[in-house]
């Protein structure tokens, strides 16, 4: 190779090396999107969700009322956990059974046994988070959820995930193209498994969105304020 | 490798290799981001929601007013303090000293730990070894005698206080308040019967001020303020305001007329006002022009009822405030405008200064075994010649309850630390029959301070065996719900709104010698000068300076800040060849101190004047200290981190003679000065004093208001973005449409108008508010209480602190960003006088105030210029800043005629950068609901859109319309004059958007068609007119 040739090839090099960047940059390869972690404990969704039929909101409580979804509480997790313990004896529901995952929470909530309660050395579970957007982006739950607009659409199918991923890229662009577009209440329905019908029986102090019937697509604003502050 | 590459070039494999491992790079730190921990709740508290506030009203102790605060708390932390809209005393308002209160509770300097000191030095203990240890010192200390130096508050912990002190067989404490003016009161006990009575100036014709600083710190401000406002607001009908004094405070630059008299010479003005002196007499003392004094007369005379106040601080203070008194009788204000049936219960049971100089002495002669110190300074706050210091050391036992080192508790031995106010409970009767509560709003924020100073007493006398009844209690909570009305039920009840009526049983005051008048009149002291000294209206006695929000708070009147100043007269100043900025030597009797020289047109050419706050005793130990690594062993001496090496203490000057009422005499002897030849850069924030024809702030005379406009008035009415003209919702100018909407839009290509974004008419109705704002420049005083509310609220960095300055090139001292134009106010208070051109003697110039914000213009220099889309206009009619896209070029900057925007210099907001601006536990204060901004990025007031996207998420929440008024800006909720009104002024139902077609409204600059939401209201002053004005000489 020639010398020329040579010099030709470093400034080419960067000059790839900058365009793999901004590619992986705009592709969301930035993004810690499917990123799934060990928790401390293998908090199963399924189970809680689909088998037990729990409401999302019965644990994250604020997600309809605030910015912040919130984390159930040691005390949450214990108000039922404090009568099924890590050894479930052999009965109707089936065979005899040991969980790991519930003695890993007793030792959290200090809990001698079942029925025995939180003890004083109960320590809050360090739960790793998965899903975070940057400090100046701001995103209240509160209002998405009050949109009609379902945990699945953006935290995928989380009810089937026996350990939670990262679903969405949760880059700008993924946010802005729903807002740009517009949001169907009753894809978002569909997506949580419900068929579209069942929002009917909502109170008629929030009585749901006329969309839902119409299937019309819901946009949102998107200039750079209403987000970023 | 490197030699192939050399003779070969790049080989394919290489390259491959290359790429994939950049790329594999960049995807492990992608995948490597740090997103943290979620810590949830043990048991989640009661009524909480994360992420959403909890308010909890309580009490200001800032000063000895006792305001109604709201303390909106998030996540367990307060994070602001507002003012409780149901208190009787402030109605929703709060000054910046009480707003500061938050940087108390998390000053860095707090104490983390008790302290005691033995021969080797300080040493941190724990809680209980504290209380063990001053149960024990004790036991033998007391017999000798015993001073209890308590800060004055109301409620009912003087009460506890005493009874605790009985029980060990020890005097009463001394309730101190440096700050209050016990002439006022002790003729406010003489002539209406009560220490003070509530003062309403709207319902008086003329409103009489001898040196009483209503505005600044005299009395309870922000009722004061409240009621002034509401005074001016009547506009033409409102009340004529004349300050009498050598110095033109704050309050006096809000006067309609100054009467600049020589210090002292008051009681000859106030006794020809009262019909007890003659006129001419009093031009003679005071060397004011007869034909003046006569006018007053005359006016006086005329107007029925009068407000006058006195606040002299001279040797014959008492004298002065019971003629003033005399002069409120004869005109009939007692009942009207002075009610002592509404007294303001604060300011009762206040020690004398010569009490507390009393102690001193028996202090300084043997006579005291134990001494103790809680919230106040005695050391900073009493003149030097006092000698405090040298009378403390003979103290056998010295206890301190402070929460920060001070130079007092510096001299101590023990040292256990109070817990906050907010961090405690208590109570206060700031108006009789109304008891306010003082709760905690959240835990304490170091946990090894296990309770406040009633905690640790009631844990004492467990120790010892005393018959205090304190120690039956368990600790000051239950002693407080025993004593409450009502009891534990009666708390519970009042707790929600903070306040009940009701009534505290007051302690018995120690009966006290009538005081006698020391001071020597100042007349016979020697020196050039009168010396006015004054408590700071931004410092108070210095107490608030190791707050770093009050440091920064330029001063009204003088625009300073991190500094001390020596005001002049500029007609003084250049017959002295005097220039700003030189630094003088200023010196009396009694001491001598360096200050650089402000020449101040408000100041009598006689006299010189120097604020009270600052000067504090240096840090020792300080030379390598870093704000980021501050250990919990290492005590910060002086008065914390953020008051060191700042100014002199004006009290060094000025000799220990206290008035008639016992008060120490402020202004009490002369001066001489001289030049040093040294001179300095004022950390100023002024510019320039004068508007220079701009026509920011405007006002009109009485007198016109309701004239038609014509000539020159009528010319401007058809100018485009006059107030006149309707607001329209989202942008209304048809050039900022083309910039911004069609064709500025960065997805341009198909997108515009077609896509809605900037289309008021699109059917997503996103555009059809127009966030606006009005201020009211006759209700506007200038006291800043807007600044710090917005400093709070925005998460903005104080940027003069010593450790702050550039990396390299660059001088520690505090202040020095300030003087480099570095501040970051979003909204200032711009003070520009007018009149008096030439700056000769003369008293008639007029003080415009103006708070200056951006002014969300419709039509904005700043956005066009941005190359990267950082500023852009939003729909609902926001001058949006987009920090996350901002590269700092600062044209935006360069572009806005208002200079209302602030660049980052140093990433103040950056925990691993030198100029750190929250260093921990300050950082607890932030506003989570706001950015904090790094550095090289652009920023400015955003008219406090997360309230306005708070509003209409709580709207959308509950599927409904926001309400009109339903929220307002924290500059508007802290306003103490209410001249500040935001809102949505394309609905007619807000207040704002009635307020926007003022016949007094104007917006700044509208001949560059900018289309501002932030309208002004003019000025309304009233000269003196007809029979009252003045005969020319």
């Amino acid at each position: 190779m020639t010398k020329r040739r040579k010099w030709t090839a470093i400034p080419g090099l960067l000059a790839l090396a900058v365009g793999a960047v901004m590619l992986s940059a705009y592709s969301g390869a930035s993004s810690s999107q499917h990123s799934s972690p060990v928790q401390p404990i293998a908090f199963p969704h399924p189970v809680h969700v689909q088998k037990l039929g729990m409401n999302c909101l019965y644990c994250h409580n604020a997600a309809n009322k605030s910015m912040d979804p919130g984390l159930p509480a040691v005390s949450t997790c214990m108000g039922c956990h404090n009568m099924i313990g890590p050894d479930r004896p052999a009965s109707d529901l089936g065979p005899k059974r040991h969980s790991d995952e519930i003695a890993k929470l007793y030792k959290f909530a200090d809990a001698a046994g079942p029925g025995a309660g939180m003890g004083p050395n109960a320590k809050p579970i360090p739960w790793k988070r998965i899903h975070k957007v940057p400090e100046y982006v701001h995103f209240p739950h509160t209002r998405h959820v009050t949109a009609g607009v379902t945990c699945q659409t953006c935290h995928g199918q989380i009810q089937k995930m026996d350990r939670v991923y990262q679903y969405a890229s949760l880059n700008m662009g993924w946010c802005v193209s729903c807002h740009v577009n517009g949001y169907s209440p009753k894809e978002g329905l569909e997506a949580a498994g419900y068929a579209p019908q069942q929002q009917a029986t909502t109170s008629s102090a929030s009585p749901a969105p006329a969309t839902v019937a119409t299937g019309e697509r819901k946009k949102a604003r998107y200039d750079c304020a209403n987000c970023h502050y | 490798m490197s030699q192939d590459i050399s003779k070969t070039g790049v080989k394919r494999r290489d390259f491959l290799k290359v790429l994939g491992a950049s790329s594999a790079v960049i995807a492990t730190t992608a995948c490597s981001e740090d997103t943290g921990k979620l810590i949830p709740y043990l048991v989640s508290p009661d009524q909480t929601v994360p992420g959403v506030s909890s308010y909890y009203a309580t009490t200001c102790r800032e000063c000895s007013a006792a305001c109604g605060v709201i303390s909106e708390t998030r996540d367990g932390r307060s994070i602001k303090l507002e003012g409780n809209p149901d208190h009787p005393l402030n109605r929703g308002a709060l000054c910046a000293r009480g707003q500061s209160a938050l940087q108390g509770l998390y000053n860095p300097d707090r104490f983390r730990t008790p302290l005691f000191k033995d021969a080797t030095g300080w040493h941190a203990t724990t809680w209980e070894d504290a209380i063990t240890r001053l149960g024990t010192a004790l036991g033998t200390a007391q017999k000798g005698g015993a001073v209890f130096l308590n800060q004055h508050e109301s409620g009912s912990f003087p009460r506890f206080l005493d009874g605790w002190l009985a029980g060990f067989g020890m005097p009463a404490h001394l309730s101190v308040d440096f700050e209050a003016d016990s002439a006022a009161i002790e003729a406010n006990r003489r002539s209406y019967g009560v220490a003070w009575p509530s003062l309403s100036f709207k319902d008086a014709k003329l409103i009489l001020s001898f040196g009483a600083d209503f505005l600044d710190s005299w009395g309870a401000n922000v009722p004061q303020q409240l009621d002034f406002a509401d005074a001016r607001a009547k506009l033409d009908g409102a009340p004529r305001f004349v300050y009498i004094g050598a110095r033109r405070s704050l309050t006096g630059l809000n006067a309609d007329q100054w009467i600049a008299c020589k210090p002292g010479s008051e009681l000859s003005i106030a006794n020809a006002l009262a019909g007890k002196g003659s006129v001419q007499q009093a031009a003679t003392d005071s060397g004011v022009a007869a034909n003046v004094l006569q006018a007053l007369v005359n006016e006086l005379g005329a107007s029925k009822p009068v407000l006058a106040v006195s606040g002299a601080s001279g040797d014959n203070a008492l004298d002065v405030a019971l003629a003033v008194a005399a002069i409120n009788q004869a005109s009939g204000a007692v009942g009207t405008t002075i009610k002592p049936a509404t007294p303001i219960t604060a300011f009762e049971g206040i020690a004398h200064t010569d009490q507390v100089l009393a102690a001193v002495e028996r202090m300084r002669g043997g006579q005291v075994g134990v001494a103790f110190v809680r919230g106040t300074n005695p050391a900073h706050s009493l003149p030097k010649s006092v000698k405090f210091g040298e009378a403390f050391a003979k103290v056998a036992l010295k206890v301190s309850f402070s929460s920060y080192p001070d130079e007092t508790t510096e001299m101590c031995d023990l040292i256990i630390p109070d817990l906050h106010s907010l961090e405690q409970w208590g109570d206060a009767e700031p108006v009789r029959g109304t008891i306010g509560v003082q709760q905690p709003v959240m835990d304490p924020v170091f946990s090894t301070i296990k309770g406040g100073t009633a905690d640790a007493l009631i844990a004492v006398a467990k120790k010892g065996t005393p018959t205090a009844a304190a120690a039956t209690s368990a600790d000051y909570r239950s002693w407080f719900i025993a004593n409450f009305p009502g009891g534990a039920a009666g708390l519970a009840a009042a707790l929600p709104k903070g306040i009940t009526s009701g009534t505290i049983a007051q302690r018995a005051l120690p009966p006290a010698a009538a005081p006698v008048a020391t001071a020597t009149p100042m007349g016979s002291t020697t020196g050039d000068f009168f010396l006015v000294t004054y408590p700071s209206p931004v410092l108070g006695d210095g107490r608030g300076a190791n707050k770093p929000w009050l440091q920064e708070l330029p001063d009204p009147v003088t625009k300073i800040c991190w500094s001390s100043w020596v005001e002049i007269h500029p007609e003084t100043a250049t017959r002295l060849g005097i220039e700003r900025g030189d630094i003088l030597e200023v010196k009396t009797a009694t001491g001598t101190v360096r200050a650089p020289a402000y020449p101040y047109l408000g100041i009598h050419k006689d006299a010189i004047a120097i604020p009270i706050g600052q000067g504090h005793a240096a840090v020792k130990s300080m030379a390598l200290f870093d704000p980021k690594h501050h250990s919990t062993g290492d005590v910060q001496w002086g008065y914390g981190r953020y008051s060191r090496d700042i100014g002199v203490n004006a009290l060094d000057l000025i000799p220990a003679g206290t008035d008639g009422a016992g008060g120490l005499v402020w202004t009490a002897t002369k001066a001489s000065i001289s030049k040093t030849g040294d001179n300095r850069v004022l950390p100023s924030t002024e510019g320039s004093a004068r508007q220079h024809g701009r026509g920011i702030a405007q006002a009109i005379d009485a007198a016109d208001l309701n004239k038609a406009p014509g000539g020159d008035e009528a010319r401007v009415e058809v100018l485009p973005g006059d107030a006149s003209h309707e607001f329209l919702p989202g942008l209304r100018a048809p050039v900022a449409a083309d910039a911004q909407g069609d064709l500025g839009s960065p997805t341009a290509l198909g997108h515009g108008i077609e896509k809605g974004m900037y289309n008021p008419n699109d059917v997503r109705g996103m555009a059809k508010r127009r966030w606006a704002m009005t201020i009211d420049l006759a209700r506007c005083t200038g006291c800043s209480a807007c600044v710090t509310a917005c400093y709070s609220e925005n998460n903005i960095p104080t940027v003069g602190a010593y450790w702050q300055n550039a990396t390299l090139f660059a001088d520690a001292r505090p202040g020095f960003n300030i003087e480099r134009g570095r501040e970051m106010n979003w909204i200032r208070l711009e003070r520009y006088f007018e009149g008096n051109p030439d700056g000769k003697f003369g008293e008639d110039f007029e003080t415009r105030f103006v708070p200056m914000l951006c002014q969300h213009c419709g039509n904005a220099p700043c956005e066009p210029v941005c190359p990267v889309y950082a500023t852009y206009h939003a729909p609902d009619g926001l001058n949006v800043q987009v920090y996350n896209r901002c590269v700092g070029t600062r044209y935006c900057s360069n572009n806005c005629p208002y200079k209302v925007r602030y660049f980052n210099w140093f990433g103040y907001g950056e925990q691993d950068r030198k100029q750190y601006a929250f260093p921990e536990p300050l950082e607890w204060q932030l506003n989570p609901d706001v950015t904090v901004r790094t550095k090289g990025v652009m920023e400015k007031c955003s008219f406090c859109v997360q309230r306005i996207r708070e509003g209409e998420n709580r709207a959308a929440a509950e599927h409904r319309e926001l309400h009109a008024d339903e929220f307002t800006s924290a500059c508007a909720q802290a306003c103490p004059s209410r001249a500040i009104t935001f809102g949505d002024a394309a609905d007619p139902n807000w207040s704002v958007a009635q307020l926007a077609h003022d016949r007094r409204a104007y917006h700044v600059f509208e001949e560059l068609n900018t289309y501002t939401a932030v309208v002004y209201l003019k000025k309304v002053n009233h000269p003196a007119t007809g029979a009252t004005a003045p005969a020319a000489n």
